[in-house]
């Protein structure tokens, strides 16, 4: 999994200065080029989106797609929580790649859990806040590449995500937050809702793995079945029962000949005196 | 004159005898496509791992069980008794034998119209191979593996003919061009229809029989239960119970209605329908499949019954014998569970993967039906049965004109019969005592036309009969080659599904075991008591070696009584809420609710034959009267049940 994560990492190029498109948005009136000014929340997620690795468009969907399943089971209780635990100076302007891999540094879960919980933090309140945009995102990336849709690759995006929030969940433990008088049941909430997660991502494993199997033995089943079947109808006698028919209209004619002859001889018996 | 008087008097009474010719008629429509104008639609959810229909056929007869089946088929004819030289007669050889080729064309018809009314991958098919069992008796097998999977309903069908040749234009129940007589069963898990052993519908001839073949099945899984095993047994086709001749037994029954029979077996009555004959005559190679003459005046109808009657039965108690017989062989400590069920992760877990996996052998099951339906129906097989079906037409419209021929050629003689006697009457009448020459002329061509139209009617009858005949005794070449070549194709799809089935299958185990987690708890097998009765088995959560938490019980007494008990148990007993089945030689009976050591303890739902599902108060073991209708029910089935 780590490797998925590793891979990710790579992919990404520095964040792009500016996202051409992303970063301002015009529309055209007679010809002539009319900004439209963008709302608060508009420009921070525009301005955040401009920080996400823009070296083609499998590494952006990447990005999108993690950034947005990190936010599985952080409800409002929960973002209050990490505004409240987390510490991590990061702005509008840090690259997202950065901010990834702040969360995935060893070195702050385990000498100072605030600074990771702070760049989660970041990033759920990004997602959150930005959700329409990210959905954009990753709908028109995906109408773009089919291929983006592709089950396996998507479990490893949230076997990554999974990481992180495990890395979220064992820094608020060591900060003590479980413990917190009003945070700490959204805590262990939150830790227990890991398990479900796990438990699903493998299931979702277990059925992309067993859907494989599916297609391989229906397909080659479905082939097998039609050649035999076309192989025994070949084998079919359509004679027999031309040749059924034919007996049975000889055999006919003669019955019909037989009672006909059968009638005179009753007749002649009886008309015939005696 | 008076010597051709008395021979025409004695051929009159011979023509009176043979009295008029019938025209093979038949109903314009089953019984079952009254009531259901409107297609009904799936409403039920399809339980856990289930099919939602299997349709069965005899499509085989064994080479070694050939002669006795025609044998017992000719010896339990419905609709009359057919003598030894009869039923032995080239003729009838070729009635039983078209049986089978006719029911593997038709079971087709319902097939398809169920697959157009419900999910995909929902419906399957299931030939049957008629064979010897170790005592030399009928009895049928599955050749494919569609009833290893559950099924919330499961039909029987086959196209009866009563296998007389001489009596085709007759009453009897016939299959043959545009007439067919299906006999049918539609049944259900015994558990969800516990006093009818699980039968829902039959055809009249028929329900004996299959109650009697639902309650042996019954007995033979409560057999494998009892040996700490899931297998249940797969209950041979009625139609060959009913020929066999084996053991009967009685339940309630009701004509057929909308409404769901509750504890009753709905009878239909044996049923000759007339198909159109302009879509006979359709069915050329250019229509094939397409047309489909039975559709309209059977399997429409019968679907939509159907339908409804898995819309009324379906729920837990038809699919978790066999889903558990299912689920054992990829996961046996899992099996005892899946009756009751869990709430914990790792229960669910571990079922959804288990789940999976019999979806999986669902589909594949579905995609050998498909092609099972492609090889007979769209193939040259099919062409070839429709061609029969028009020849047959042919042979029966031109029987049908022959015998209106004879009716009237009767009509005829039996005036001339009246005219002659008038004539006759008349000359003695005259003045000189002596008939004039005019009158001696009106009688004597009165008397030769009678002669005459008696002698045509005997000679249609004569030639109506020879025409049947001679079809039949031709047919039979034509009707062995179909018949093998059915054979040698559901032997193909069954032996290549079968060996890639096993692959899969093994496939699916591996994954399956590499995906697992544990149970933190398991199901073992350990002793199962109530008080009176015998020791039994549990399959399920034991503790001490004996029942304590959920599962399955089974006791099986000396008298031939027995319990089925599904739900929790405490120290070896029933205990908590539970479903308990009563089997006796005398009928079986089922117990909803909760259980105090052993006992209906509270509000229980009682299903008893005849009888509507009553809500009654118990008190340890002692039935204490009706209780509320809105009185709550403890059901195992992860449910609260309230009265209606």
């Amino acid at each position: 999994m780590r490797v998925a994560l590793t891979t990710i990492l790579l992919l990404s190029a520095l964040p792009a200065a500016a996202q051409t498109g992303l970063s301002s948005v015009t529309t055209t009136d007679m010809g002539n080029d009319i900004p439209i000014a963008a709302s608060p929340v508009q420009e921070k997620c525009i301005t955040i989106m401009s920080g996400f690795p823009d070296n083609g468009h499998i590494p952006r969907y990447q990005f999108f797609k993690l950034t947005q399943e990190l936010t599985t089971d952080i409800d409002p209780m929960m973002r209050s929580a990490l505004d409240y635990f987390g510490d991590a100076s990061v702005t509008q302007n840090t690259p997202v790649v950065e901010v990834i891999e702040n969360i995935a540094n060893p070195v702050f879960r385990q000498a100072a859990p605030e600074i990771t919980i702070g760049n989660m933090a970041y990033l759920a309140d990004f997602a959150l806040d930005c959700e329409t945009y990210l959905t954009g995102q990753i709908e028109s990336l995906t109408a773009y590449d089919q291929s983006l849709t592709d089950p396996e690759f998507n479990i490893v995006i949230a076997e990554d995500a999974l990481f992180m929030r495990q890395i979220l969940s064992d820094s608020l433990f060591r900060i003590g937050a479980q413990d917190h008088e009003i945070f700490g049941p959204y805590v262990h909430n939150y830790a227990s809702g890991l398990i479900r997660s796990r438990d699903e991502i493998e299931f979702a494993g277990f059925e992309t793995e067993l859907a494989m199997i599916e297609n391989s033995y229906l397909s080659d089943l479905d082939g097998r079945l039609a050649r035999s079947n076309d192989v025994i109808n070949k084998e079919l006698d359509q004679e027999a029962l031309l040749i059924a028919l034919e007996e049975t209209e000889d055999l006919n004619n003669h019955a019909r000949l037989e009672s006909k002859s059968k009638m005179i001889q009753t007749l002649a018996m009886i008309l015939g005196g005696g | 004159m008076n010597s051709r008087l008395l021979k025409t008097v004695l051929f009159s009474t011979s023509l009176l005898f043979t009295a008029c010719a019938t025209t093979a008629s038949g109903k314009s429509q089953s019984v079952l496509m009254t009531g259901t104008a409107v297609p009904q639609q799936l409403e039920a959810a399809t339980p856990d791992g289930s099919l939602l229909a299997v349709v069965r056929y005899p499509a085989v007869v064994n080479e070694n069980a050939k002669d006795k089946y025609r044998a017992d088929y000719a010896a339990s004819a419905i609709g009359g008794r057919v003598d030894k030289s009869v039923a032995e007669s080239e003729e009838a050889r070729g009635m039983i034998d078209s049986t089978i080729v006719k029911s593997n064309y038709f079971a087709l018809s319902l097939y398809k119209e169920l697959a157009a009314r419900l999910p995909e991958h929902t419906v399957l098919l299931s030939p049957h191979e008629i064979v010897l069992d170790a005592n030399g008796e009928l009895t049928s097998v599955p050749i494919t593996q569609a009833e290893s999977l559950p099924s919330v309903v499961t039909i029987d069908f086959a196209a009866y003919t009563f296998p007389h040749p001489d009596k085709m234009m007759d009453k009897n129940p016939l299959t043959f061009g545009d007439l067919i007589s299906p006999i049918v069963t539609v049944r259900t898990d015994h558990r969800a229809a516990v006093p009818t052993q699980g039968v829902l519908l039959t055809s009249q001839p028929l329900t004996e029989s299959a109650v009697g073949n639902g309650y042996q099945s019954v007995q033979a899984s409560m057999d494998e239960l009892q040996s700490g095993r899931f297998d249940t047994d797969i209950p041979e086709l009625d139609f060959v119970a009913m020929i066999s001749g084996d053991p009967r037994r009685s339940a309630a029954t009701q004509g057929l209605s909308l409404e769901a029979g509750e504890n009753r077996v709905q009878i239909i009555p044996m049923e000759k329908i007339r198909m159109s004959g302009q879509s006979i005559m359709a069915l050329d190679k250019t229509q094939a499949g397409i047309v489909d003459p039975l559709q309209p005046v059977f399997s429409q109808g019968f679907a939509d019954r159907i339908v409804d009657m898995i819309n009324d039965t379906a729920s837990e108690k038809t699919a978790m014998g066999r889903r558990a017989d299912a689920i054992a062989s990829y996961d046996p400590s899992l099996a005892a569970l899946t009756f009751v069920g869990s709430d914990s992760a790792d229960y669910q877990a571990r079922y959804s993967y288990a789940l999976r996996m019999l979806d999986a052998e669902r589909k594949y099951l579905s995609v050998q039906s498909l092609r099972l339906f492609d090889g007979v129906h769209n193939s040259e097989m099919g062409a070839q049965v429709r061609d029969m079906l028009k020849a047959e037409y042919g042979i029966l419209d031109k029987r049908r004109e022959l015998a209106r021929k004879q009716n009237q050629a009767t009509a005829l003689a039996i005036l001339g019969v009246v005219a002659t006697g008038v004539a006759v009457a008349g000359t003695g009448s005259s003045e000189t005592g002596y008939p004039s020459y005019a009158e001696q002329l009106l009688t004597q061509v009165a008397l030769n036309a009678t002669i005459y139209a008696g002698a045509s009617a005997f000679a249609y009858r004569d030639e109506s009969r020879a025409v049947g005949g001679n079809y039949l005794a031709s047919i039979v070449p034509a009707l062995e080659e179909q018949t093998n070549v059915q054979v040698s194709l559901i032997d193909s799809n069954e032996t290549i599904t079968a060996v890639r089935f096993d692959d899969l299958k093994t496939k699916l185990k591996t994954l399956y075991d590499e995906k697992q987690r544990s149970l933190e708890t398991i199901a073992t097998r350990c002793a199962f008591n109530q008080s009176g009765a015998a020791s039994g088995t549990w399959m399920g959560v034991c503790e001490g070696g004996v029942a304590s938490g959920s599962g399955v019980g089974v006791i099986q007494n000396s008298d031939g009584s027995a319990v089925e008990y599904y739900g929790y148990a405490q120290n070896g007993m029933a205990q908590g809420p539970g479903y308990m089945i009563f089997h006796s030689p005398s009928g079986s009976y089922a117990l909803e609710g909760n259980f105090t050591g052993g006992l209906a303890d509270g509000t229980m739902r009682m299903s008893k034959s005849g009888r509507d599902d009553e809500l009654r108060n118990f008190v340890s073991g002692s039935d204490q009267g009706g209780a509320s209708s809105g009185a709550i029910v403890a059901s195992p089935f992860n449910q609260l049940r309230t009265g209606a």
